[in-house]
């Protein structure tokens, strides 16, 4: 095992002057806790040896302790110092390992616990990544999927015949074992992966827009989740309703498509704009007949997916999926490639161009590639007229950022209400 | 047979019992180390041989390289999987689904009259033979000696009384509120679907309560009271036995972990909990028993008292606006702390008196949208008070602890232990609701008589951990648990189910004002 990690520890304890932990070392350095035990041992050896400045330790101690004629299994963090003295009172010692290593002696145990809730907390999805045990039944369900378990029962609405499409049949059988693409997907990784994997297959419908979204789900997934759970449950109606429209929509705008990329590549191509890697060819003009159509209602079931990911509170994002596609119109060939890569890619590469025009509902969305602010912009805009704004709001969805999205998030429900027709009015949000 | 071990012998028989076999092991002074090693040995022989096995035990036994040494080439540690057991909960009998408190609760009494009433009867004919009289209040004949059967009222002068306090003619200030409510006058009554009568005789009435129904054997007396013989109780219901298991699985019991409250020092002990069980504290030994932990119990008490916003309701509005209620960012907490543990092991949570639940029994479960992190696993399970589950057919039942500590001012019992064994003896979980201990006012059934007996009872929330093992009269095993409030504490449970015995784990650290010898109970 190389040495490095004696440097890094040198650093933390003699540079920055803080506590090592042996937890926040192996949550640090991405090692077994063990090995980051052993680590801090080594390193104590290492630096006493060469008589280094004063480093102090201190030491857990487990075993069994009598107290009273009451034995007890005793758990102790111990300074150095009191060391010895702690095991020749316990009656039988189980484990004895280095608990941390610091410059100055402490004398209350008090800083160890806000080292390692800092730790922890910056670390909160992968806490017991590296512990010893491992858990199989501990598996984070999305709460998508916990939401369709929820609304099991309750029958697909909308759908009339919409089966070929994924996203239907994904938002009403509760049992598919894959999270919908659209909507699901947002809230968690797994979805993520499951959508992209689905959109592989049904390429032509959702292509772009679930790859899109779930890539861009998959990047802020961890950061996002724990606030996508929050909303989740909120949003699952939503997300519902709004696969439901887009499924509605999907049906009315291509017949039922095979998940074949090549079928109605053109009316694929409306429903997602930015399906980069397939379709490089028709794009402008499907962008520009997807925008218009997308206005409509077609619009709706490709936002969601999209649009889910980001806002998971907001009406699905259907508009966002066409806004996505007039500024994928001008980054085109980034973006096929970066639509797996994560939102990040694509938002850097679009081009930033600013487009105001007026939606079927008489909404004004201006959109400026994939900056912040159309997201936000859009996400009001769409906010309150599903319909039109969900273009925008998806297409800002899915480039921008995780803060972008956060931020447009917070402020899009935030001024949802107020920013119904005056998108003006969002400007002052956006620059947040 | 002779051990020969360094400079000590050692002889033991069948029988021995572990710490004797320490106590004639003379050890020499200059192996000190040995000693421990020898210790440790004679741990590992004995204690299967005495049939305990303590967690400490099963810790040592699989003791792997000492972690005091540099880390070896490219290895990863050892990766231990949690044991996983069968599961069930039994939670529909606590769950009240549609609330209607237009309900008086006289229907409760009289459910739970009903139902005990032909358990009461058997018992007292096994008791005073099969031909004793077992009569009505309304049949009674003075003179004559049988048997009655009824709900105790305990008549107590220094029981809160609202009515009291708001009457005028009484003209009392609001009394403080007392650590006990027993006097020496107060009176126990029987009462039965019909009439009651007053009760004296050679009983203790001070360990009674009001609300437990109860066999008495006398005779009524010319001046209308009933002088009572003896008395009996309907006594532990029948018990299915638990199945035998063949390695040590453990339960991890918790209780009071007072999250939200200005004792910061207890936090460290949390996570000192919370690392022990995800198996991150401790070298390959520990890290393999705690893998033999299934589940952890938190048993109430999660938030701190501190968190219960009295004065939420009287102070001005503006005063209060921006001000976040205190449980907010302890819930925030719980949150992250739970998420910890359930990524690792499955958790039950109960809600307990300061918790953001309902405050009449049987509380219902903490709602998940107040967990969003931690509820994304579905190895959190957010169950009710009382709670009642079977795992790996051990059954466990428990409160956390309201119940108890009622029990505890309405009587001259004062050790939580006693006082959950006696509730096991009236075979009803809060005999005291819903006189004093707020409850839901049921209308056809009384959830709280026990049906079956637990393998395991406890109770949350109490000052010091106490366990014993009771037998009942059919042949039942119980193991009888307080669970120890953490937050004062920093002690937890630990129930091995293969031998049903309960050992206690403290966790404790160091602070400025302590030197040395930690003691059990001492929170630094």
């Amino acid at each position: 095992m190389d040495e490095l990690y004696l440097d890094n520890i040198d650093e933390f304890v003699n540079d920055h002057n803080k506590i090592v932990t042996y937890k926040s070392l192996s949550l640090t350095l991405g090692v077994h806790v063990n090995t980051a035990k052993q680590m801090l041992y080594h390193y104590l050896e290492h630096k006493r040896k060469e008589s280094s400045p004063q480093l102090h330790a201190t030491y857990l101690v487990t075993g069994k302790f009598v107290d009273n004629g009451q034995t007890c299994h005793r758990v102790s963090i111990v300074r150095e110092d009191q060391l010895e003295d702690f095991k020749s009172k316990m009656s039988l010692i189980v484990s004895v390992h280095v608990y941390s290593v610091q410059k100055a002696l402490l004398k209350d145990s008090g800083p160890l616990y806000s080292v390692d809730y800092d730790a922890v907390k910056d670390h909160l999805q992968n806490c017991s990544k590296y512990s010893a045990i491992q858990c199989p039944g501990a598996v984070p369900v999305s709460s998508l999927e916990r939401q369709q378990a929820l609304n099991a029962p309750n029958p697909p609405q909308s759908e009339p015949g919409n089966s070929g499409t994924n996203r239907e049949t994904n938002t009403t059988s509760k049992a598919h074992p894959r999270p919908q693409k659209g909507i699901m997907g947002m809230f968690s990784k797994k979805s993520a992966v499951k959508s992209q994997n689905t959109s592989e297959e049904v390429k032509p419908e959702q292509k772009d827009e679930p790859a899109v979204v779930d890539s861009a789900k998959n990047k802020p997934a961890a950061k996002a989740n724990p606030m996508m759970n929050f909303f989740g449950s909120q949003t699952a109606k939503k997300s519902v309703k709004a696969v439901k429209e887009e499924a509605d929509q999907t049906s009315e705008r291509k017949s039922p498509q095979p998940c074949e990329k090549s079928d109605g590549a053109a009316v694929q191509h409306q429903k997602d704009p930015r399906s980069k890697t397939k379709r490089a060819e028709d794009e402008d003009s499907e962008e520009d007949k997807m925008d218009k159509k997308k206005r409509r209602r077609i619009k709706k079931p490709e936002p969601d997916s999209s649009d889910e990911e980001v806002v998971p509170d907001s009406p699905p994002p259907q508009e966002a999926l066409t806004r996505e596609r007039s500024p994928k119109k001008e980054t085109e060939t980034v973006q096929p490639s970066n639509s797996h890569s994560g939102v990040k890619v694509r938002k850097r590469r679009r081009v930033l161009k600013s487009r105001t025009y007026l939606d079927a509902d008489g909404c004004m969305v201006t959109e400026k590639g994939f900056e912040s602010e159309s997201y936000s912009e859009s996400e009001e805009d769409f906010r309150a007229p599903k319909a039109a704004q969900r273009e925008p709001f998806k297409a800002k969805a899915n480039p921008g950022s995780k803060e972008d999205d956060k931020k447009s998030q917070k402020k899009a429900p935030a001024s949802s209400n107020k920013g119904g027709k005056q998108a003006s009015i969002m400007g002052f949000f956006q620059k947040k | 047979m002779i051990i020969q071990l360094g400079s000590g012998d050692l002889s033991y028989d069948p029988g021995f019992q572990a710490d004797e076999a320490e106590a004639s092991f003379f050890v020499n002074k200059n192996l000190t180390g040995f000693t421990i090693l020898c210790k440790q040995l004679l741990q590992v022989i004995f204690c299967d041989a005495c049939g305990k096995t303590m967690f400490s035990d099963v810790s040592a036994q699989k003791n792997g390289p000492s972690l005091l040494c540099s880390p070896a080439s490219e290895e990863q540690g050892p990766t231990f999987e949690r044991i996983s057991l069968p599961y069930e909960l039994y939670s529909d009998r606590y769950r009240v689904g549609q609330r209607s408190f237009s309900r008086q609760y006289a229907h409760i009494y009289a459910a739970r009259l009903m139902q005990m009433r032909p358990l009461l009867a058997e018992r007292a004919q096994q008791k005073w033979g099969s031909n004793v009289l077992i009569k009505k209040l309304c049949d009674l004949e003075p003179g004559e000696q049988c048997c009655i059967v009824g709900t105790l009222f305990k008549r107590m002068e220094l029981q809160p009384s609202i009515l009291k306090e708001i009457s005028e003619e009484h003209n009392l200030l609001p009394q403080p509120a007392r650590a006990k409510y027993i006097s020496e006058a107060d009176e126990l009554i029987l009462e039965d679907e019909l009439q009651r009568i007053k009760l004296e005789g050679k009983f203790d009435k001070d360990k009674c309560v009001t609300g437990s129904v109860v066999a008495i054997y006398g005779a009524e007396k010319n001046d209308g009271k009933f002088t009572v013989e003896d008395f009996c109780m309907a006594d532990l219901p029948l018990q299915t036995p638990r199945p035998a298991l063949s390695s040590d699985r453990f339960v991890l019991l918790a209780s009071g972990l007072g999250l939200g409250g200005h004792n910061a020092d207890s936090m460290l002990g949390l996570q000192l909990l919370v690392d022990m069980v995800t198996g991150q504290l401790g070298d390959t030994g520990e890290q393999s028993g705690a893998a033999a932990i299934s589940r952890v119990l938190l048993a109430g008490n999660l938030l701190s008292q501190n968190t219960q916003d009295k004065d939420a309701s009287t102070k001005a509005k503006y005063l209060t606006k921006k001000t976040q209620a205190g449980s907010v960012e302890a819930i925030r907490v719980l949150d992250e702390l739970l998420l910890q543990l359930v990524a690792s092991v499955p958790v039950d949570v109960m809600p307990g008196q300061y918790d953001p639940t309902n405050y009449t029994l049987p509380q219902q479960p903490l709602h998940p949208c107040m967990f969003p992190l931690s509820s994304a696993y579905n190895t959190l399970q957010l169950v009710s008070n009382p709670f009642e589950a079977s795992i790996d057919g051990v059954r466990f039942l428990g409160t956390s602890g309201q119940n108890v500590c009622d029990i505890q001012r309405y009587s001259s019992m004062d050790s939580h232990l006693e006082i959950l064994e006696e509730t096991l003896q009236l075979r009803h979980l809060a005999p005291t609701a819903p006189d004093t201990l707020g409850c839901y006012p049921f209308y056809q059934k009384d959830p709280f008589i026990l049906e079956e007996c637990p393998h395991v009872y406890f109770s949350g929330n109490a000052p010091t951990f106490e366990s014993k093992l009771i037998k009942g009269p059919d042949g039942q095993e119980v193991l009888l648990v307080t669970i120890p409030e953490f937050s004062s504490t920093q002690t937890a449970c630990l129930v091995n189910l293969r031998t049903l015995q309960c050992e206690p784990i403290c966790f404790t650290a160091f602070s400025a004002d302590k030197d040395e010898e930690n003691e059990m109970n001492i929170s630094h």
